[in-house]
């Protein structure tokens, strides 16, 4: 990000240079709330990327003798009903969920960015209809609109069969070969960028009136040059910060919806599907609830720290 | 004011509009009918049944027919998977249930969560602060999915004291509207919290002070009116989403609410009950927001609508 970029200074001085993402991050790392939660989605993280080699097990294969075992020294956390190794199947869940908030946001982001910039940067009759249809886009239930896609994805847009062809064909090989996530991510991404817009949008639209915009264009600065090298740099941090707050919102979109049974396709093992599979034994058997119920609270808990850290270290008014 | 209400009202047209469409041509745009069965049904019945539900009409007709219905008549449709009951026989049934799970658990979210803000605010960096502030992140932080099963686990299986599922009596409300309730009762605490802890640093609040009126005075009548206004903000959006919420804690409990049979039409693809529990939903959330602007006027006199 320009704005952020260090500038050394030319004669060598001795008190170091206090920019705003310096004195952020140093106020970020005395914030142990959101250091801990930092520590914890790292090692998240790494377990989800390397889950190859750090899970104990198969996440799909299990033995009729292990269905339902407790824990053991050969599997700490038990099995589930199909006899598979949890621990193994948590592992691999991690990276449905990270992957599920991460591109979730991103998607979000993007849309949102490039809807609020153009409907703030045009303005007049294109902002006001842009502007309209994200109002009658906000009446509309998420949790129902994500349904009715996911259904509309997973039924008309998947194609049963090994010769899928077209378009469709294409979208419904990458889903299958993601284990359902794709649509997962689109769903998310659809429904989840208005309010992105509306910020972005706000932000654009009072940068557009300050006086280095005017400069900007009185020397003559092309529109398209105005707005990707002035506007969007200025508008681009607040809107990087909203969107990585709604991340824990988004995994749990997504356990929501492998939850109803609207998600992942079955071998894939994500937390939402393990606690809908593990909730109808839980009365023998309550470790299959107990251990993806701990697994997702514990990621939206660091999430949700480091989030608040962060929204924190970035707020101009504390000057710890 | 009187204006502002009924321009919005009046946007509340297209917004429906809108909405309907939408959803109408997401659920026809899904390959199978009602009526589609693993073993098929003999043509003619098939034919005739789709005559009886006018399927077999254009699509804009059946959207048209079906809005006309609701705007002349009050009446949403037939259901086509519980051939004895209309849509309206359907809602006025299972909306209670989900309108009473939702009542009680926004209930609980305010009374519980609004109070323990103010009062971290008022002992602020003590231990009650502390202690409530953790308390309020784990609540953030616990989804509905993984916190109905723990306390269906504690207090139905081991303790005993309420029953694990289902829907009748008062003890029947609590778990659920418990589990619906806690991420909001977190949020509302956070939130009051950080609005009473900035307006306690307004110079008001130290003429207050200053005049030697009672603390409690101070942070309920001085503070805690000016922080309300955040609070509304949230609060609305909060109710509709509790409301739509319930959807995963009926699943969870077996409540025989809307949102469970939501998910069970689309199945079944039951066009007339998607379409009106869409709708209904849609409408929650317009006039939850309609309420938190007006409110916004009566809690702070600078703010006038034209």
């Amino acid at each position: 990000m320009p704005f952020l970029r260090k500038r050394e200074p030319r004669e060598p001085k001795k008190a170091k240079p206090r920019s705003l993402g310096r004195d952020a991050m140093r106020r970020l790392m005395k914030n142990r709330a959101a250091v801990a939660g930092g520590v914890i989605l790292l090692v998240l993280f790494f377990a989800a990327i390397f889950a190859d080699f750090v899970a104990p097990y198969s996440y799909t294969e299990g033995s009729v003798l292990d269905n339902y075992a407790g824990p053991s020294a050969a599997h700490p956390l038990g099995c589930d009903f199909m006899g598979r190794d949890m621990l193994s199947r948590l592992i691999y869940g991690a990276r449905i969920s990270l992957a599920a908030g991460l591109v979730g946001a991103f998607t979000a982001f993007i849309i949102g960015v490039t809807f609020g910039l153009i409907s703030g940067f045009f303005g007049g009759k294109t902002d006001n209809i842009m502007m309209r249809f994200v109002d009658i886009m906000y009446a509309f239930p998420t949790l129902l609109l994500i349904i009715l896609l996911m259904v509309f994805f997973k039924s008309s847009l998947s194609v049963s069969g090994v010769a899928a062809e077209g378009f469709r064909g294409t979208l419904s090989n990458i889903d299958r070969a993601m284990g359902g996530m794709f649509f997962i991510f689109l769903g998310i991404g659809i429904t989840s960028w208005l309010g992105e817009a509306r910020l972005v949008r706000g932000m654009t639209l009072s940068v557009r009136n300050t006086e280095y915009i005017e400069a900007a264009r009185a020397i003559g600065v092309p529109r398209r040059r105005i707005l990707f090298r002035h506007v969007l740099p200025n508008v681009l941090g607040p809107a990087i910060v909203a969107q990585a707050l709604q991340i824990p919102g988004f995994i749990l979109y997504e356990a929501f919806l492998s939850f109803i049974g609207l998600g992942v396709n079955p071998p894939t093992p994500s937390w939402g599907m393990m606690l809908s599979d593990g909730y109808i034994a839980m009365r023998s058997h309550f470790h299959l609830v107990l251990w993806p119920a701990l697994a997702i609270s514990i990621t939206l808990f660091a999430f949700n720290f480091l989030g608040d850290g962060i929204r924190d270290a970035f707020d101009p008014r504390q000057t710890r | 004011m009187f204006q502002f209400i009924l321009r919005r009202i009046l946007w509340t047209i297209p917004v429906i509009l809108v909405i309907s469409s939408v959803t109408f041509m997401l659920m026809h745009s899904v390959p199978g009918g009602p009526f589609t069965r693993e073993r098929a049904l003999p043509e003619a019945i098939q034919r005739n049944l789709e005559a009886k539900y006018h399927l077999d009409d254009p699509l804009w007709k059946q959207y048209v027919d079906w809005m006309g219905g609701i705007f002349l008549h009050f009446d949403f449709g037939p259901s086509y998977t519980s051939r004895s009951r209309t849509v309206n026989d359907i809602l006025a049934q299972q909306w209670p249930v989900t309108a009473t799970l939702g009542a009680v658990a926004f209930l609980i979210a305010i009374c519980i969560g609004i109070p323990l803000g103010i009062l971290s605010a008022v002992k602020q960096n003590t231990l009650i602060d502390y202690g409530s502030m953790v308390f309020a992140m784990l609540g953030v932080s616990i989804p509905a999915i993984a916190l109905g099963p723990f306390l269906i686990w504690i207090f139905a299986l081991k303790l005993g004291w309420f029953p694990v599922a289902t829907w009748g009596t008062p003890a029947h409300i609590v778990l659920p509207a418990v589990t619906l309730a806690t991420g909001y009762l977190s949020r509302f605490a956070r939130m009051t919290r950080a609005s009473m802890l900035q307006v306690t640093r307004e110079e008001y609040i130290l003429t207050a002070r200053a005049k030697g009126v009672r603390e409690t005075m101070v942070n309920l009548k001085h503070a805690f009116r000016n922080a309300l206004i955040p609070i509304t903000t949230i609060a609305g959006p909060a109710f509709a989403d509790i409301v739509t919420g319930s959807l995963v804690v009926e699943r969870i409990f077996g409540i025989p609410g809307i949102g469970k049979y939501y998910v069970q039409s689309i199945g079944n693809r039951d066009y007339p009950v998607i379409m009106a529990t869409t709708l209904i939903f849609a409408v929650l959330i317009i006039v939850m927001n309609l309420l938190v602007d007006i409110s916004y006027a009566l809690l702070d006199p600078r703010i006038r609508y034209s």
